[in-house]
């Protein structure tokens, strides 16, 4: 999807510093693309090196909603978004041009996302990373991951695992570091999706943070361990029980009205667990996507979830080799 | 910290044995450093422990080495509480090698006296109130820190239906219970005791297998969490800690071989159930006794065969040191229990 712009003049060379090499490259017409996510599967405090806690979370990628940024380089000065208002994915499309060695340049950086803001989709991050993978492809660089992650971090301050795609891992959202790669792909799920009927949008930075107490830290400790053994043992069940108890947890912050409602649903239908956004108004049933006839049990849970008045409801797979009905 | 001067997490760090198919056991080279690091780390962080501070507590056992070592490697001052009756010759000088001062109380009863250690550490710590007292009998810290034991267990083996382990201060049964059954609520907790210790409503008396068991009743203890509670004497403990050592190369301290007699025998009874069994220390502190023949050999009734099962006690009562006993506990507090029989406590009942 790089299209090779048309120079105008040599000014349209430039000098990247990556690796303090100096080489000279035009700035290239550049696409980047960045999908949505679910909320997640396990948000907490959680201990990194050293012993030193941190904030970190387990995003739930929703892989069929992406934003889709490119970036025209030209001669004016700065980057001005389309929309006008994306301020963050323009600033993280300054940072990643300064970070490939051509700060100052200018461009055009038109976003088209079809991701719904506020609930807890991830549609701001989506935007900064895939603006910083525009304006990568842009100077024809490759960016290492953890790069992405950083470089979206100082753009918006917080961010969530996207840059690292459908990989399985525990994120800190505030310093755009790996706290564990659990080293695998997520077991096989279908989800059924909604939003918390009251809810309103939610504006996630403007969010008081959580003050998890001393017990509550210690469980996240036990959840990120069986995250990983159910990641390791391809176990969709004990990933389901993680991302209950973390919900229960996010209860006590920023409780969803219907929680106990949707437990029961998902008891009901002999779901895996029941995930949420812990700072949007998204719900999450996981099914078993290995278990028998999944489409059909996600049609059936969606109906019953429909009848019992919630909105949005919509289906989605992770790993799963299944056909998702509507 | 780097992870080199860390290595005192990695000593902490139980390997895992698998004894049958459904039973694995957590084995610790030394358990206690694990809540010790836990208090160390936090009283650092909480500013309650200063730079070339000084720790007091009150142990007889390996909580004292654990927090003897946590000490020497990190530059603090450290006075341990004791009983005569309890001292043993070896640790006392590993701990004072350690640079830790052990003083030893007079203990006429033979029962560990801790009433008496906790009135001089208690007076030390008016006299000098800057001293840091981990207080491993009631700190919630001490069951806070299993949250790691917990955390490696779901690692290693995911679901867990029963979890078994010995009760002296009640952290590391009920601290890796807790969080476990926040993950497992159905997950069955099984205490393992030994006779005339005061823990589950027996009378205080002299107690022959050591590391278990108290003369006191620490906070730690939650009793409304336990479904079963085992009292297993000293024999029986020692015969199986041979056991671990012949059929398994496990070679465990005697309160393993308690833990693991009570598992081996739940394991059985219910094959479809995931048993964790926690093993605190090695055997090494007691090659000159448990595992050595000539001592046991004057031991009376010494050779034991391992009872096959225990004996279900209608009224809870102590036994010989050759028995092994059960009471199905339920998860009532210790006074509901109590109040079942007749009503009176402990104390009163003494034999």
């Amino acid at each position: 999807m790089i299209q090779t712009s048309t120079p105008r003049s040599g000014q349209q060379t430039h000098s990247s510093n990556i690796n303090n090499e100096t080489v000279a490259w035009p700035l290239v017409v550049g696409v980047g693309r960045a999908h949505a996510h679910h909320g997640e599967f396990l948000q907490g405090v959680f201990e990194a090196e050293n012993g030193r806690l941190c904030r970190g979370l387990v995003t739930l990628p929703l892989t069929s909603q992406e934003s889709l940024v490119t970036f025209w380089p030209d001669e004016q000065d700065g980057i001005r978004p389309r929309p006008a208002n994306r301020i963050k994915a323009a600033r993280a499309a300054a940072l990643t041009l300064e970070h490939v060695g051509v700060a100052g340049r200018g461009g055009e950086l038109t976003i088209e996302s079809s991701i719904p803001i506020g609930h807890g989709y991830g549609s701001s991050t989506a935007d900064v990373i895939a603006s910083i993978r525009a304006v990568a492809a842009s100077a024809r660089v490759t960016l290492r991951q953890s790069t992405v992650a950083r470089l979206a971090v100082a753009a918006e301050s917080a961010s969530d695992a996207i840059a690292y795609c459908d990989q399985a891992l525990l994120f800190a959202q505030r310093e755009g570091r790996t706290i564990e790669h659990f080293g695998g792909e997520f077991p096989p799920f279908l989800v059924v999706g909604f939003r918390d009927g009251s809810a309103r949008p939610i504006d996630t930075l403007g969010m008081r943070r959580a003050r998890y107490d001393s017990e509550e830290i210690g469980v996240f400790r036990v959840l990120r361990g069986l995250a990983c053994r159910s990641i390791r043992q391809q176990d969709p069940r004990l990933l389901g029980r993680v991302a209950t108890i973390s919900a229960r947890i996010s209860q006590r912050y920023l409780p969803k009205a219907a929680f106990n409602t949707v437990l029961d649903i998902a008891r009901g239908h002999d779901a895996c667990g029941v995930q949420v956004a812990h700072s949007g108004t998204l719900i999450g049933i996981l099914l078993d996507a290995a278990a028998p006839r999944p489409a059909m049990r996600a049609v059936e849970l969606a109906r019953q979830l429909r009848g019992a008045g919630f909105t949005d409801v919509h289906t989605f797979g992770l790993n799963a080799e299944t056909r998702v009905i509507q | 910290m780097s992870a080199g001067e860390d290595y005192l997490r990695a000593y902490e760090t139980p390997r895992f044995a698998q004894l049958a198919p459904n039973l694995n056991a957590a084995c610790f080279s030394l358990m206690k450093l694990l809540p010790a690091r836990f208090m160390v780390d936090r009283a650092e962080a909480s500013g309650r422990l200063k730079r070339g501070g000084h720790i007091i507590e009150t142990t007889s056992g390996t909580f004292g080495l654990a927090i003897a070592m946590l000490a020497a490697a990190r530059g603090y001052g450290l006075t341990l509480v004791t009983a005569s009756s309890l001292i043993d010759v070896k640790l006392k000088r590993r701990l004072e090698q350690l640079g830790a001062k052990v003083m030893a109380i007079d203990d006429p009863q033979g029962d560990g006296n801790q009433r008496g250690r906790l009135e001089y550490l208690h007076k030390t710590l008016q006299d000098n109130p800057d001293t840091y007292w981990p207080r491993q009998y009631d700190s919630p810290e001490n069951r806070l820190a299993y949250a790691r034991l917990a955390d490696l267990v779901v690692r290693s083996l995911g679901r867990v239906d029963c979890l078994i382990g010995c009760v002296g201060t009640g952290g590391s049964l009920c601290g890796t219970g807790g969080f476990l059954r926040e993950l497992f609520p159905d997950l069955r907790m099984i205490a393992v005791d030994t006779h005339r210790s005061m823990l589950f409503g027996q009378p205080v008396g002299r107690r022959m297998l050591r590391g278990l068991g108290n003369s006191v009743l620490p906070d730690n203890v939650r009793h409304e969490m336990i479904d079963d509670i085992h009292w297993v004497g000293a024999l029986p403990a020692y015969a199986m800690a041979h056991g671990l050592f012949r059929d398994h190369g496990l070679f465990m301290g005697p309160t393993s071989g308690a833990a693991a007699l009570v598992g081996a025998w739940f394991a059985k009874q219910n094959p479809e159930a995931s048993t964790v069994v926690i093993m605190p220390d090695e055997g090494h502190r007691h090659s000159d006794t448990v595992y050595n023949p000539d001592w046991l050999a004057g031991l009376k009734d010494w050779p034991i065969s391992i009872p096959l099962e225990p004996t279900v006690l209608e009224r809870i009562r102590p036994a010989e040191e050759t028995a092994w006993t059960r009471f199905p506990w339920d998860r009532r507090t210790l006074s509901a229990v109590l109040a079942q029989f007749d009503g009176s406590s402990p104390a009163e009942r003494q034999v």
